[in-house]
């Protein structure tokens, strides 16, 4: 039971080669990039769509930080489009191994730790020290704010992959119970409609992305502009 | 849990990196964005508002000498 409930999140094969490599190539061909002024109704949905992003979530920095603007995007791009079209049956989510999660995260937050100790030596080390403290409590403030940063990049990496991990799950469990169920019919609307409704929340995979970027981007901002 | 198993580990990250760097950066960095053709405020009244001296003398009626 326990080896069919996680065999969805191994990495899949195909004749024994790799199959991640163009599982995790696909979701970037589906941005379409085209000359033409005017386009069709895709191109210009995933036009708006880029440019609102893009608005959004770079009206909060000054200069510095919208250089990040690109790497920014191109994150929120990739992880949303790897998340919905995980959840589409019988298919393959990257994000939910560990191993990328934390070759995203890792990176990302120690350029924007560098950033800032090298820009603003002085403002980012003052973060360490809430303002306000007792003199008695300082060092040990210190410590848990140091600690507290250490642990950042672990949180996203974590983050990311036990929501997405544990909302599939849910649904493979739940769809299984109402298969079982189905011999007896009652029950079997009752279970439907709560994958259904499960569905539906589990696009709040979207939103996770949201909090993915964010809470990068309120680093990349507390360290560049404060 | 098939997650922690390392051997897998490799490919993936090195999958992900020309991913998430080079391809979805030039693909988002190639997207043209074309503004609207009209709201560009075109300056064609720019050479008349200098002000050369015979137009002043022409045009304001009380540079004229007096004359009526």
């Amino acid at each position: 039971m326990n080896e069919n409930l996680f065999t969805p999140f191994s990495t899949p094969t195909i004749l024994n080669q790799p199959a991640t490599i163009p599982i995790i190539l696909f979701p970037a061909m589906l941005v379409l990039t085209s000359k033409h002024p005017i386009n069709n109704r895709l191109a210009t949905i995933q036009q708006n769509l880029t440019q609102l992003t893009l608005k959004q979530m770079m009206m909060t920095h000054n200069a510095k930080g919208q250089t990040w603007s690109l790497m920014l995007m191109s994150l929120i791009t990739f992880i949303a489009m790897t998340n919905l079209l995980g959840l589409l049956p019988y298919s393959f989510t990257p994000t939910t191994q560990l191993s990328m999660n934390l070759a995203m995260a890792i990176p990302l937050w120690a350029g924007t730790v560098m950033v800032g100790l090298r820009f603003k030596t002085k403002n980012s080390l003052a973060h360490l020290l809430p303002q306000g403290t007792p003199t008695p409590l300082i060092p040990m403030l210190v410590v848990i704010e140091t600690i507290s940063l250490l642990i950042q990049p672990m949180a996203l990496a974590v983050r990311l992959t036990a929501n997405i991990t544990a909302g599939h799950l849910l649904m493979h469990l739940i769809g299984n119970a109402a298969l079982a169920l189905s011999t007896t019919n009652f029950s079997l609307t009752l279970l439907t409609s709560t994958l259904l409704t499960l569905l539906a929340v589990l696009e709040i995979a979207v939103a996770l992305i949201q909090a993915y970027v964010f809470t990068l981007l309120v680093s990349l901002y507390l360290h560049n502009n404060t | 849990m098939p997650q922690l198993d390392t051997s897998t580990w490799f490919t993936t990250i090195m999958t992900m990196l020309p991913t998430l760097y080079l391809i979805t950066q030039l693909k988002l960095l190639n997207t043209n964005h074309y503004q609207p053709p009209l709201t560009k405020n075109s300056n064609l009244q720019s050479h008349s508002i200098r002000w050369q001296p015979k137009w002043t003398k022409t045009c304001l009626p009380l540079s004229q000498p007096q004359q009526s």
